[in-house]
């Protein structure tokens, strides 16, 4: 099920809340209807946690995270981290990375078994996300380029990645990640899909801006709602070249 | 209008209207005052410029209507021929070329009149000049009457077009009047025609939108139209054959064979065999509507061939709908938007635009490189979860109710903690200070606290069990040791003892009639005790005596003058009366350990300060007599101080406006 919400105004949703398969974590807002999106979705199947990291709202961009931890950049304060601590269940491991490049979620894409990391990521910082998010880790571009996490958005039933990358490159991430690959856009053609698409096993939100063919692009490459990756090049094949060619 | 290609037009004045707005800007822009004895030159450039001006009006109003109207020629070429059906292209272009000559001749006629007015010798010849130039400027314009009214009646005309997209996916209705075009509209898209049992009830284009496999499709209801020659027919029968001849569309021919229409089937046969050359290389499909009438296969075999022929021999498909029944109606909408598409999707293959877009018709599928299994992670409760349904909400609240429920946003603030997951659900609410004796608590947060106080706590148990503490304290080894112990405590007491003699020093002191007692109280307690007072009440009494005398006499010498006198303050700093031994403190002044002397009261002023260096009362009276009247004249401007430069009102309001009678005017 993709659900199309906004962000005060904005689109980018994927900047402002971090969705994985055991927590979702969403910026606080001078009102509740973000929060209230996702809760109506997922209220009583995961915990949804208001937060701040580092005193800002950007948590989507500034963590990295999976079913079995979460990653958070060293600006992180000590009661942010208390807090996450005491609303996320137990078996999640909470770790503050010291990483240079600290908006993790722009450099880091990761489903429960794989993650791709920035090629500059340090070697400490490598270890840990394989430590704590227990996944193997490449290090990838995605379209050239070196954000991968702001560029793809992955699930454990499949990705959405940069709209321009060649088919050599998804069969690469496809057989790294080992889920089916799709390039697309979001946010009515943006290409920036970690910003405008937070995904996991069984749901989806995107950007108020995306289309009904993004969205079913979306459905089809996440396996959501009973469709297929398949359909891309099966059913809607024809759809997909009539409405972007 | 976007999508058309024709953009929103703003009105065009009559004109008459014309002439108004474009003489009273002039009129209202322009210079009005002007006098017969200023110099020609001047006389003369005020004329020109009116007239100028009156030129430059009328060719930024005509060019905005010639740049508005849209060129037929640059339109696509389905609303240029529609524009063409409508409204003429040959009036369409006289009108606007009518304009355009205007314009001409308005610029002709004001560089003629201001080359005159050079020559203009007085006011009088001048002013007639321009009169001159205006006038044949509007008679000009008013010669434009008729195009002005023909483009205002188009512009409204085209505003409320359709408005159709040229390029889009669309679906075609044509056929017959009657035969239930508009009908088979309304019911898949909402475009609400309105549908009448007569012929030519539709008598425009009409647009409505449909979606069909993600995509968004364009269908457009046309006119009947009659089988005659192209020549013959009429304006609405044209807009139909315009858009059969320009549109890229699915062509949905219908047919009735029930000829409830009025019109025979051959005769709708006929018809499509003539208007056949418009559906070259367009998906094409005839539609037998009315079936719940008549059908193909109840059809009298001659008829039948007739029908058969189309279908055997043109490369359409036919399909059967009713719009009564609703049978067949949405097959007939997806088999047309099916070989729309189809045939949309052959051609942009054939173009290279498709190759951009290669990589995204593409699913990449992953080649197993090891044997580990990673299986998808959802849990129970969303498997288990019951579909949306509209109309149960399900009883469950979500945060953004409560918000609503207590002041709405902005209002309700959010509490972080109501949803934390902590062993004991008591703990959420706990607060949990961040900062401690200026440490950060965070920084000493120990997770295994709670074993190693366990640890601790059984490792004393265990010394308790094994007598430990049993033993006495005196096991001193050696008289050394003893000895150092002994240091040590008496060092600990004096740093204990000088603490505390430093906190007390800052203290305040209690007031010396805080712990008073009367004499008589004192006697009273001690009968009461056995003891015999009356010695000790005896000294009492002589010490207070004292005390009374001496007191007496250091009010005289403080009354005296303004000299500081040392007894008297060393008097306040004796301790209580009663202790007081008689023995008079010395005259002298003390001294430090130093040397230097000390004052006795050393806050209390030496000398009044303020006649120093003033010879005596009389000259320190007249001093302060100055210095008020210095300050006067401040004081009366209620002024702070001599800094004070404020100004509060610049200009009184009221002393300066309006004109000036006769009276005073030196305030202002």
């Amino acid at each position: 099920m993709a659900t199309r919400i906004q962000f005060e105004n904005s689109s980018d949703i994927g900047v402002f809340s971090k969705l994985t398969n055991t927590y979702c974590l969403t910026a606080i807002q001078a009102s509740t209807n973000f929060y209230s999106a996702f809760e109506s979705e997922l209220g009583d199947v995961i915990p949804i946690v208001h937060t701040t990291i580092a005193g800002t709202r950007i948590v989507g961009r500034m963590t990295a995270g999976n079913r079995h931890g979460l990653l958070v950049p060293s600006t992180t304060t000590d009661q942010e981290l208390q807090h996450l601590r005491n609303s996320l269940p137990d078996p999640v491991a909470i770790q503050r990375v010291e990483e240079r490049l600290s908006a993790l979620g722009n450099v880091v894409a990761c489903n429960d078994y794989i993650a791709l990391v920035h090629p500059e990521i340090d070697r400490e910082t490598e270890e840990i996300i394989a430590d704590v998010l227990k996944v193997e880790v490449f290090r990838q571009t995605i379209a050239d380029n070196v954000l991968v996490g702001s560029y793809c958005a992955i699930s454990n039933q499949g990705g959405l990645v940069h709209p321009k990358t060649s088919i050599q490159d998804q069969n690469e991430l496809s057989s790294l990640l080992q889920v089916p690959i799709v390039a697309g856009t979001v946010n009515r053609g943006s290409d920036v899909i970690g910003a405008g698409l937070v995904v996991n096993d069984w749901c989806a939100f995107t950007g108020l801006d995306t289309t009904a063919t993004e969205i079913s692009v979306i459905e089809a490459a996440f396996k959501l709602q009973g469709q297929n990756s398949s359909a891309i090049i099966g059913e809607m094949r024809d759809s997909l070249i009539d409405n972007w060619a | 209008m976007s999508t058309s290609g024709l953009k929103a037009i703003s009105p065009v004045p009559t004109a008459a209207d014309f002439l108004d707005i474009v003489l009273s800007k002039t009129q209202r822009k322009t210079p009005t005052v002007i006098h017969k004895n200023f110099k020609i030159s001047r006389i003369r450039s005020f004329y020109m410029r009116k007239v100028k001006f009156t030129q430059d009006s009328f060719d930024e109003k005509l060019g905005a209507i010639l740049s508005e109207f849209p060129m037929l020629d640059d339109l696509h070429p389905f609303l240029a021929s529609l524009m063409n059906v409508l409204y003429d292209k040959n009036h369409y272009k006289l009108a606007l070329g009518q304009l355009r000559t205007a314009r001409h001749l308005i610029d002709h006629i004001a560089k003629d009149y201001v080359r005159l007015l050079k020559f203009g010798d007085s006011l009088y010849r001048c002013k007639q000049l321009k009169t001159a130039a205006l006038g044949r400027m509007a008679t000009v314009m008013r010669r434009q009457k008729d195009p002005l009214a023909y483009l205002e009646q188009v512009r409204q005309h085209i505003s409320r077009l359709p408005a159709i997209d040229p390029n889009t996916r669309t679906l075609l209705i044509c056929g017959y009047p009657n035969v239930g075009k508009s009908s088979f509209m309304n019911k898949v898209t909402r475009a609400d025609v309105d549908v009448q049992p007569y012929a030519f009830t539709t008598k425009s284009l009409f647009v409505g939108h449909l979606d069909y496999k993600y995509l968004r499709w364009q269908v457009i209801d046309t006119p009947g139209i009659l089988d005659h020659p192209l020549e013959e027919m009429n304006t609405i029968e044209m807009q139909s054959i315009t858009a059969l001849a320009h549109l890229k569309s699915c062509i949905l021919y219908f047919m009735d064979l029930s000829e409830q229409c009025g019109y025979t089937v051959e005769a709708q046969c006929k018809l499509f065999h003539s208007i056949k050359p418009l559906f070259g290389g367009k998906p094409t499909i005839l539609v037998i509507n009315k079936i719940d009438v008549t059908r193909l296969e109840d059809l009298a075999p001659e008829n039948k061939a007739l029908v058969q022929e189309i279908i055997d021999k043109e490369d359409v498909q036919c399909v059967q709908t009713s719009c009564y029944s609703e049978e067949g109606v949405m097959q007939l909408k997806n088999t047309a938007c099916d070989a729309l598409l189809a045939h949309r999707v052959e051609t942009k293959l054939k173009g290279n635009k498709v190759d951009s877009i290669v990589n995204r018709i593409h699913v990449s599928i992953p080649t197993p490189r090891d044997d580990i299994e990673r299986p998808p992670f959802i849990p129970d409760a969303v498997k288990e979860k019951r579909k949306y349904d509209k109309n149960d909400t399900g009883g469950k609240k979500l945060l953004r109710d409560v918000e609503a429920e207590q002041g709405g946003p902005g209002v309700y603030s959010i509490n972080l903690k109501s949803n934390y997951l902590l062993a004991n659900p008591e703990w959420k609410m706990d607060i949990m200070p961040e900062i401690m004796d200026g440490k950060n608590i965070a920084d000493f947060v120990d997770p295994d606290i709670a074993e190693k106080l366990e640890a601790l706590e059984r490792e004393e148990e265990q010394l308790e069990a094994e007598g430990y503490y049993d033993i006495d304290e005196d096991m001193f080894d050696s008289e050394d040791e003893q000895e150092a112990a002994a240091m040590q405590k008496s060092l600990e007491h004096k740093i204990q003892s000088q603490s505390i003699k430093k906190a007390q020093k800052n203290q305040a002191r209690l007031p010396r009639t805080a712990g008073l007692r009367t004499l008589s109280e004192l006697t009273t307690s001690l009968k009461k005790a056995g003891y015999d007072p009356s010695s000790i009440q005896q000294r009492a009494e002589m010490l207070a005596k004292v005390q009374r005398a001496k007191r007496k006499r250091a009010e005289a010498e403080t009354d005296a003058g303004m000299e500081v006198d040392n007894e008297n303050v060393s008097e306040s700093d004796e301790g209580d009366w009663m202790d007081v031994d008689g023995e008079e403190t010395p005259n002298k002044r003390a001294k430090g350990n130093s040397g230097a002397v000390i004052a006795k009261h050393p806050r209390a002023p030496q000398s009044n300060r303020q006649v120093a260096g003033l010879r005596d009362e009389q000259q320190a009276s007249k001093a302060v007599k100055l210095r008020n009247l210095g300050q006067r004249r401040r004081n009366m401007l209620a002024k702070a101080g001599e800094s004070d430069r404020a100004i509060r009102v610049k200009m009184p309001k009221h002393l300066f406006a309006g004109k000036r009678k006769a009276g005073k005017t030196d305030r202002r």
